[in-house]
This record gives C-alpha cells, structure tokens and sequence, in this order.
C-alpha cells in the first residue's frame, strides 16, 4: 500500500486526477445542501443573465434556473449510475468470464462466439436504441442497461486476467486438496487478477462519464426536470450564440470529470502492470 | 493457402455474425411496448381501423413469419417502409444519408490518421522527454472527451468565437453536400478529438517497442541517417498495430458520428437513427441500426485480413489460423 502511496506522490498527473475526482464527490455529497437555489427553482426576473450576475455564479438558463446549482445536483446522478454501472459491469464480466475461462472446452468456445456477436454492435448504439425504446429513463434502467452492454467487454478481460493464473501451482494444490470450483475460481484466483480487475473497474468508471453523458445529451438519459449534463448541452445548444455559459460549463464539467479520472486510471494501469 | 482458410473462416463467422445480430435487433425492436398500428393511427383511432392496418402490416403473424419477411426485404436490398413518414421508402432517404456519413467518416480519417501517426512516432522517439509528456497528455485528454464536449469547445471557438465556420451543418435546400464542404470541418474535427488519442497513443507504444529492437539499433549504430531509420526501418512495422486500432475503430466511430452528427445536425445515418428513435419509426430504426452493425462488423473483417496479409508471419504461417 505505501508503495502505491510513493508512487502517486511521483505523478503530479495522478494526483491533479485524483483531486479534481475527489471535489467533485464532496460537491455531489454536500454540494446540494449548501446551494441558495434549486435545481429547478426559477429565477422569473434574471433569466439567460450571464455568470456572476444578480448572485448567479455562472448565470441561469432561459428559464432562469442557476446553471451553477444545476451542474452541482447532476454530479450526484452520473457520479452515481458510472460508479455503480463500472462495479455492476465487472462483477458481472467476472462471473461470465471467470466460468468460461475456467472451465476451457466448448464452454469457453461458445462464450468467446457469444461475446464476439455481442460485441459487434457499438455499446452506444445498444444503450441507446434500447432505452430510447423503453422510454422514461430511471438511474436503475440506466445503470442496468448501461451495465449489459459493457459486460461483453469486461468478461473478456475478466477471462484474460485468468488464463494468466489457471496454471499456476497453487491452483492445481488446491485441485488436489480437493476445494470446488467455486472455492479455487473466487478464493484462490481472484486476489491474484485484482490488478486487471481495478484498472478495468476505473477504466469503465471513465466510460461510464462519457457514455451516461452522451446518453443524456442525446436525449435517452434522465427525464427532465433531473439535471443531467449532457441533457444541459443539447437542452441549450440553441443559446450557444446568446447565452453560452449554458451550454459550455457543462461541457466543462463532463470535460473535467472524464479528464480526471482518465488521468487517475492511467496511473492505476501503470502502477498495476509494472507491479506484475 | 492459410491465407485462404483464415479469410473464409472469418467471412463466414462475419457473415452469421450478421445473422444473429439482425434476430436480436428484430426482436428487440419487435418487443418495444405499445402497439405500432395504434401508434400511426394514433389515440382516436377506431378499433376496427386499427385491426385492419395490423391486418394489412401482417402484424398478426407469428413473429418469425414476420423475421423472415422483413430479413428477406433487406436482402434483396428493400429496407420496407418508414412508419412515421407514412408510404416513403427508407430507401429513399436511407442511401443519401449514408453517403453524407461516409463522407464526414472520411473526412475525419483524412484529418486524424497522418495526424496521430505523426505525433506518435514523434512521442514514440522522444521516450520519456517533454514532446513525449506533451503529446500524451493531450491524447489522453481529448480521448477522454465524448464528441459533444469537444464538439461544443469547438464550435465555441471557431463558430462563435473566430466566426469562420457554421455552428449548423445544414445543406441548404436545392444544395447538396459538395457545394457546402465547410460543414465538414467542425463535425470532423470533433471526431479527431477523440480518435488522436486512441491512435497516436498505439503508434507511440509501437514505436517505442520498434526503436528498442535490435536491428535499429544495428541501423543506427552502422550510421545512418536517424530519419531514414525512424521512417524506412521502424515506421514500417510500427504501423501494423496502429492500422489495426483504427480499422477496429471504424465502427465505433459510426457510433460516435450519432452524437456528433445530433450535435451539429449533419444530415447523415447518426442524425437519422436519432430521429427514428425519437419517433418509434420500428423499420427505419431497423434499418439504421443492422446497418450500423454491418459496418462496425466488416470494418474489423477487413482489418483482420488486412493485419493478416501485411504480417508476414501471419502469411506464411502454417497450420495454426
């Protein structure tokens, strides 16, 4: 662990990440209680004024909502559905990818055909055409569905991390100790991938951003009146001209969001690959 | 010869690829709440009219009756009917917005692939210097972009700001896309924001690879000119991994064009998936999306071949394809 902690002292580039991440978690947790407006709360007399004008730090929308409060309420929902989208898709890809690894043959033969077809249609595309068909997105269907079309890509990975380990001397002790398949694949193999495992996990967080952002700008994401960054985009894109802060500093908070956490996972994948 | 087995093996795992993707879609689509009859005739419809256009749409047959017909249609090349613009035919529309996709998709490869060849090989030579930093800090910066973020900084700058190129990518009615070229530019730029960072990363670690290897070191070492080595010795094989990364990225990036082409209201497939989304068009959503997969899946066919066939090792290999 102190190694970790020696290294990341040494990446001005991680520790930048990590602390533009960690801000914005303490804004998504305490943020809402602190604003002075709501994130529909309509401001009648200062509507599309620009930042820093009549107390509107970075200005109101056309309908007079603060865009400042606005950005603060949407970091809890995509910081929530791409944290629980990049654990739910993992979990998911291990279990998938960690039986078919495991038990080889024709088994892991259908699995790889199956993942292959799966991964033949853009994961945008797929969550897009599915929730834009179920309609009236929920963070539980957004997660969900998010989660599915990642999981083809997660699996192989899962899979990979374990071909890796599979003949190694300690699982064949534990064959011959007679432990279950369960026992060898969960206990005895799974400490031993977790590098793999938590560069894919903050990997997929990244993804997440980008992929729940682009979801709710193109309108499949969270249902108005929810503030959702990519649905503030498009919602403004009209004002671009008049009033451009609506659009461009949610724009900059999904830039620095995915920008941090690109940063974070790139050191994660270095200190991980070099450690093995 | 084993080059032969490998492309027929693929083709033919392309092709029931295709296959199984076309079920899934049909049924997904298929499945979609709310009944499609009483969505075109809308809410006041009688029940008797909306009987008699289930009957006459042969709603009422058995779901893989309906699979067939509609696979059948698309292979002899009839994409059926748009529901929501009642009687056009997709392929009325569907083939001119294709065309104006593949021109931006073009167009972006034209702007990002030499770009990101150039800056990686140049990353990849300076190991560990400040070019090197520079370069892979912005790569890993605007890759992690999603199109519209780049996209609205862009148009923020160059259309708002500088006013040098349209905010809008709209063809003028009565114009086609040649005579408006210069709405290519932004939706394309936005593509490259994402897609430098993907390519000239892979051509950056391949190069670093290639210039450790032996025989450039024989090459720089019997002194030769350093450029001649970087271009003609290592280039060479730096750029088989990067030619895969972005023949494999060619179907993503038909996805990607979805976001970009919402954003600038390019007349081309992505805009025109969004749409039938948003009207629950089921056949031109069909349409759209199997068409989508169908590059995405023969994009990586022909990069695979591609790989194949520029690797000799690959090509002369025997036995194992």
């Amino acid at each position: 662990m102190n190694t970790y902690l020696l290294q990341l002292k040494r990446s001005p580039r991680a520790i930048a990440g990590l602390t533009i991440l960690l801000l914005w978690i303490i804004a998504a947790l305490i943020g809402p209680s602190l604003l002075p407006y709501t994130y529909t709360g309509m401001d009648m007399n200062n509507q599309m004024v620009g930042p820093g004008e009549a107390g509107h730090l970075l200005g109101t929308d056309a309908l007079g909502r603060d865009v400042f409060s606005r950005i603060i309420y949407g970091s809890r929902s995509i910081l929530t559905i791409a944290l629980l989208t990049s654990l739910l898709s993992s979990i998911a890809g291990i279990i998938i990818g960690f039986t078919a690894g495991y038990f080889g043959g024709i088994v892991d033969t259908i699995f790889l055909r199956i993942m292959d077809i799966l991964m033949a249609i853009p994961p945008l595309v797929l969550a897009m055409v599915v929730l834009g068909i179920l309609g009236n997105s929920t963070i539980v269907g957004l997660t969900i569905i998010v989660s599915i079309t990642y999981t083809p890509a997660t699996a192989r990975v899962a899979r990979g991390a374990l071909l890796t380990c599979k003949s190694s001397e300690y699982v064949d002790a534990a064959r011959i100790r007679g432990e279950s398949h369960l026992y060898i694949m969960f206990v005895e193999i799974l400490p031993n991938t977790i590098g793999p495992v938590i560069v894919e996990i903050t990997a997929r967080f990244a993804y997440s951003i980008m992929m729940i952002a682009s979801l709710g700008f193109l309108g499949v994401g969270l249902q108005p009146p929810t503030p959702d960054w990519g649905m503030m985009v498009i919602e403004n894109k009209s004002l671009i001209r008049a009033a451009p802060w609506t659009v461009l500093y949610p724009s900059l908070a999904i830039a620095s969001l995915v920008i941090a956490i690109s940063l974070f996972s790139d050191f994660v994948s270095k200190v991980m690959i070099n450690e093995d | 010869m084993d080059f032969l087995k490998r492309f027929a093996k693929r083709l033919g795992f392309t092709l029931l690829t295709i296959l199984a993707m076309s079920i899934l879609i049909f049924f997904l689509v298929e499945i979609m709440p709310g009944d499609v009859a009483q969505t075109v005739l809308g809410q006041s419809a009688t029940e008797e009219s909306v009987a008699a256009l289930r009957d006459r749409m042969g709603l009422d047959d058995p779901l893989h009756q309906r699979y067939l017909r509609w696979a059948g249609g698309f292979i002899r090349g009839d994409l059926g009917e748009s529901l929501y613009m009642r009687g056009v035919q997709i392929n009325t529309i569907f083939w001119r917005k294709v065309g104006h996709s593949v021109v931006l998709a073009f167009t972006a490869l034209l702007f990002y692939v030499p770009l990101s060849i150039l800056f990686g090989v140049f990353a990849g030579v300076k190991e560990g210097k400040a070019p090197d930093a520079i370069i892979s800090f912005i790569g890993l910066a605007t890759m992690a972009l999603p199109e519209f973020v780049s996209g609205i900084i862009l148009i923020t700058v160059f259309a708002v700001g500088l006013e040098i190129l349209p905010i809008a990518s709209i063809i003028p009615i009565g114009e086609n896309l040649w005579q408006n070229l210069d709405i290519l530019v932004l939706p394309a730029l936005s593509i490259t924001f994402v897609m430098f960072g993907y390519v000239s990363r892979m051509q950056r670690s391949s190069m670093v690879s290639v210039m450790k290897a032996d025989y450039i070191r024989a090459a720089i070492l019997k002194g030769m000119p350093r450029k001649y080595v970087i271009f003609r010795h290592a280039l060479k094989n730096a750029l088989l991994p990067t030619i895969t990364i972005i023949g494999m990225n060619m179907g993503w990036l038909f996805g990607g064009l979805i976001v970009v082409e919402t954003l600038f209201g390019f007349p081309g497939l992505g805009s025109l998936t969004m749409s039938a989304i948003k009207t629950r068009d089921i056949p031109l959503i069909e349409a759209c999306v199997l068409f989508i997969t169908f590059i995405f899946v023969f994009a990586t066919f022909i990069t695979d071949m591609l790989y194949a066939f520029l690797n000799p090792r690959i090509r002369y290999k025997r036995g194992d394809v």
